[in-house]
């Protein structure tokens, strides 16, 4: 048994490493090297100037921060909707369930400019375009159908039974959700978290549109030098880019951390 | 409950008009305000100006060289961010529809077919450009390269920034003698079969490039350039910048089942050595690209015998600017000798000015002439004699459409 | 079985509704954009589209791309998935595997020009070792018409995404069902048939639809790796968005709305079949 776990484990890094963690060195290689010459030689011009372009960025460090901020705005919201909504679809039937379901993938579905821009009229009406408040909000449209499905694919393989169980522990049903539905729900709403998270930092285009300049992401820095024949400038920014969501996603384990009934749970496997 | 919220929700979206705080900024009139009063009211406001923001060297000169001056001199904090023009004017549009008169941008970088659709749908503030003083100054009133920008009449509604012309770059270790002619070149890509392409129409500089072959196509390049715009006499004069382009599209790279879709895409093929050629508007931006290891040095650029298309990007105000005092200040100052010198200096940006040499001081003009722009820009006289104005930008469009037919789904 | 009755849905379905207020208000303005032809309300646009080849080979095209696209990375995020569900569960296997995720669509495609075109990493490697004479007989991989450099993209990026919605499945699923079906004496297939399948099927079935809409209307991936000829659809509407003077924007919106109309009435259809098998599930009563 331990034999094939053992041997499992290396069949899978070894898989991972060519699938995924390959390109992503190779990147960070990218980073670091000027762009190679084909008839040349196997050896690398070793440079920091993707990097220093990178930090000489002026405004590269606020716009990180800002990044962060509007993620984790987004990030509770799309928790508030998708726990709510996923508990709904997944411990209730009810009619038009099914054209509920299709219609929150609409927002995928329809290119996001075509929303964006039928929805900026009104939020400048509103007065809130050109604010974090309407980036937040269009930031949502890309982010909630994923949060509502694999929440509520979290609820449903939960099962109603163990739910049920928990009504014997008493009618608070905020406390039944933190003490019972949280623990459980984890691995999803870790997936919810992570995954929304990037969407929002990868927005460009909507985030231009609607926060108008005035609220620079880390998009809005970054995407310009997505057209440029530097491949290492492109490089550095990139791995600049991808580090943002995994410190967040260290954050969010760090409070994970903190949660009630933690062990019992994670040990079943 | 829910019906109810939902109800008064979808009420406010679709009441709720043009939030009307707006202290009028549009009847300001500046004609009659003296220059002075306008830099007085300019001072320690801040000015916000959109521009694309893809290139190290021009985020550098603005942030590093004319930020820190605006402050010294004017006391105007510039605060610049990066934005394509398309989704400047795209914002615009909706502020416009939306009746919002008091926007977010000040100063914006614009030119050809995104000056004609904001003209057009009277995003521009009103015409300013003569008023100021720099432009009166030291630039040519009369130049008709400030008077048309791809065939669309200016009317002062932008000032002149800078001027591009549109050269090649090879390698030179590949290629000992560049073609001097389309004829030329078609012989050398024959010769030398997978080593060239051009970008496709639809990105800015690919465009060009067809534009070239269509001056030479028509019997001289002013008949595309003075006629107004018309399908027939577009299609009347295109028949052998067609066939030329089919002709060569077998010797191109990858035989042309796949065109570069944007100019970073050849640049990047150009960079990896797979085509010995590259375009692109910008006579000094092969500099950068060594610099920064991405061109070999060997690099150098050439323009065809028949000429080069040059044109001119502006700086303009939004209708519903904040600070048009700012604005107007500090496009004033950009347009200054000093900001253009510096504009031209290899090691920001590489720019040309479309500042008259001839009317600044003679310490200026020795400043101007001396500057080397290295080495692998063509002497400015080359430049000058090759020139060539742009068409009509309603050529731009209509070549877009045109190719994919007469040479993409041909075969 | 839940007594609470409708109020309790209507509450907890509250913030989707006041959630889909925005892409409904944005999709109305689209549909209303696409419907005024010369200031009046017409179809002619749809007409117009409708009678566009260039609309019809283009869609076709991007259906055909998507659907590889789709199916490839459902399989093998499965296949890693089930077979290797343990280590993933576990802190490095899940920054490794959700790795891609951590980059935005358009710098994946980017590294797989980098590794894949014909003077890449892994054609300069085969030339050094000398396997191939010149850069030139290095297979097309990238911007080919095949739309295999597209496909690569999207396989090293949504397999993630599939490991990631099926991963919660297979931790928190309940593992007795499986060891019960095989001390009935039920082979290999037949647990995964009876024990595993019901349980994954709706939400692989779930995972294809959001990554088949997402692919069909991305413009990033295309836009970098396309071919000039054949065009995947979402980058003719962008160019009917953007083209000039706004004058086809119409068009576009047309085209949006057409397509879209098409992958929403297909995944209704698709919930409606699975959502009864899902239901049953939930309660445990299969």
């Amino acid at each position: 048994m331990m034999k094939t776990l053992r041997h499992k484990q290396i069949q899978f890094w070894v898989y991972i490493s060519i699938l995924f963690l390959f390109p992503v060195l190779f990147l960070l290689y990218k980073s670091f090297t000027l762009p190679m010459r084909y008839e040349t030689h196997l050896h690398a011009h070793f440079t920091m100037q993707g990097w220093v372009t990178l930090f000489s960025e002026n405004q590269l460090i606020q716009a990180t921060f800002v990044s962060l901020g509007i993620g984790a705005i987004v990030v509770i919201l799309n928790l508030i909707v998708g726990l709510t909504a996923g508990y709904a679809l997944a411990f209730y039937d009810f009619k038009g369930k099914s054209l509920l379901e299709a219609l929150i993938l609409f927002p995928i579905i329809i290119p996001l400019l075509a929303i964006t821009i039928g929805v900026h009229i009104a939020m400048i009406r509103l007065g809130i375009a050109d604010t974090w408040v309407g980036v937040v909000l269009i930031h949502l449209v890309p982010t909630i159908p994923y949060a509502v499905k694999i929440l509520r694919n979290g609820y449903t393989s939960l099962g109603t039974a163990i739910l049920e169980q928990a009504y014997v522990l008493g009618p608070d049903p905020w406390q039944r959700f933190l003490s019972i539905d949280l623990p459980l729900l984890k691995p999803a709403i870790r997936s919810t978290i992570f995954l929304t998270f990037v969407i929002s930092l990868s927005q460009y285009v909507i985030t231009a549109i609607i926060g108008g300049g005035n609220v620079v992401t880390l998009a809005l820095v970054f995407f310009p030098f997505l057209n440029s024949a530097n491949s290492t400038v492109l490089a550095a920014f990139s791995i600049w880019f991808a580090l943002l969501p995994f410190l967040f996603y260290i954050l969010i384990e760090l409070l994970f951390l903190l949660l009630p009934y933690q062990k019992p749970w994670r040990t079943r496997s | 409950m829910k019906k109810y919220s939902l109800f008064m929700l979808i009420i406010l979206l679709l009441t709720a008009c043009g939030q009307s705080n707006n202290p009028n900024t549009q009847s300001i009139d500046f004609q009659h305000t003296s220059w002075s009063d306008i830099t007085q009211k300019a001072d320690s406001t801040t000015v916000n100006i959109h521009m694309w923001g893809g290139d190290e060297g021009i985020n550098r000169y603005i942030d590093e060289w004319v930020a820190p001056k605006l402050k010294e001199q004017y006391n105007i904090t510039l605060n610049r961010t990066p934005m394509d023009t398309q989704n400047i004017l795209q914002k615009l549009h909706s502020e416009k529809r939306a009746g919002k008169q008091e926007g977010t941008i000040d100063v914006i970088w614009i030119n050809g077919e995104n000056f004609k659709n904001a003209k057009n749908n009277e995003l521009l503030y009103r015409p300013f450009r003569d008023q100021l003083p720099n432009f009166k100054k030291y630039y040519d009133q009369e130049s008709l390269a400030f008077q048309y920008d791809f065939g669309t009449a200016v009317d002062g509604y932008e000032a002149p920034w800078g001027k591009v012309q549109f050269v090649f770059q090879y390698n030179s270790n590949k290629i000992e003698e560049p073609p001097k002619s389309f004829e030329e070149l078609k012989a050398w890509v024959k010769d030398n079969p997978g080593k060239f392409t051009y970008p496709n129409p639809d990105d800015f500089s690919g465009n060009a490039f067809l534009r070239h072959l269509l001056y030479q196509s028509a019997d001289s390049p002013e008949s595309i350039i003075e006629e107004p715009f018309s399908k027939q006499h577009a299609t009347k004069h295109s028949q052998e910048m067609w066939s030329y382009l089919n002709e060569i599209e077998p010797h191109l790279w990858r035989e042309g089942k796949h065109y570069p879709s944007t100019l970073s895409e050849l640049d990047r093929l150009y960079s990896n050595g797979d085509v010995w050629m590259t375009m692109g508007y910008n006579e000094a931006r092969a500099e950068h690209m060594i610099e920064d290891g991405v061109f070999p040095e060997s690099t150098r650029s050439f323009v065809m015998e028949s000429g080069s298309i040059g044109n001119t990007h502006f700086l303009a105000i939004p209708y519903n600017s904040p600070n048009k005092e700012g604005a107007l200040t500090a496009i004033n100052f950009l347009l200054s000798p000093n900001a253009q010198l510096k504009k031209l200096n290899p090691t920001y940006w590489g720019d040309n000015t479309p500042i008259s040499i001839d009317k600044l001081s003679a310490e200026d003009q020795e400043k101007f002439q001396s500057l080397d722009r290295g080495k692998t820009v063509l002497p400015g006289k080359k430049l000058e004699e090759s020139f060539l104005p742009e068409a009509d930008s309603a050529y731009v469009e209509w070549l877009k459409e045109n190719w994919k037919n007469e040479v993409i789904r041909n075969d | 079985m839940k007594s609470s009755g409708t109020t309790k849905i209507w509450l907890l379905l509250l913030p989707v509704f006041l959630f889909l207020l925005l892409p409904a208000y944005g999709l109305f303005s689209a549909l209303w954009s696409s419907l005024i032809h010369q200031g009046s309300l017409s179809l002619q646009t749809y007409q117009e589209l409708f009678q566009k080849e260039t609309f019809w080979s283009s869609l076709f095209y991007s259906l055909r791309i998507t659907f590889i696209a789709t199916g490839v990375s459902l399989v093998i995020g499965l296949l890693l998935t089930r077979t290797f569900y343990p280590v993933i569960n576990r802190l490095p296997g899940k920054l490794s595997v959700w790795l891609p995720m951590l980059f935005p669509h358009f710098v994946w495609g980017y590294i797989v020009l980098l590794l894949f075109e014909q003077s890449g990493l892994f054609s300069y490697m085969f030339h050094h070792l000398g396997i191939i004479e010149s850069r030139e007989s290095f297979p097309i991989l990238t911007n080919d018409q095949n739309g295999i450099g597209m496909i690569l993209t999207y396989i090293g990026k949504e397999v993630p995404f599939v490991v990631l919605m099926l991963l919660p499945v297979y931790v928190q699923k309940n593992h007795q069902y499986k060891d019960l079906v095989r001390t009935l004496g039920g082979g290999r297939w037949a647990a995964f048939k009876d024990a595993e399948w019901p349980w994954v099927s709706p939400i692989l079935l779930e995972s294809g639809v959001i990554l088949f809409a997402f692919i069909l209307s991305a413009y990033e991936v295309p836009y970098l790796l396309g071919a000039t000829f054949p065009e995947m659809i979402s980058i003719l509407t962008y160019d009917w968005f953007y083209a000039g003077d706004w004058s086809e924007r119409p068009l576009a919106f047309a085209a949006m709305i057409s397509t879209s109309i098409l992958i929403g009435i297909v995944s209704w259809g698709l919930y409606a079949i699975t959502n009864r098998k899902r239901w049953l599930l939930t309660k445990g009563k299969r």
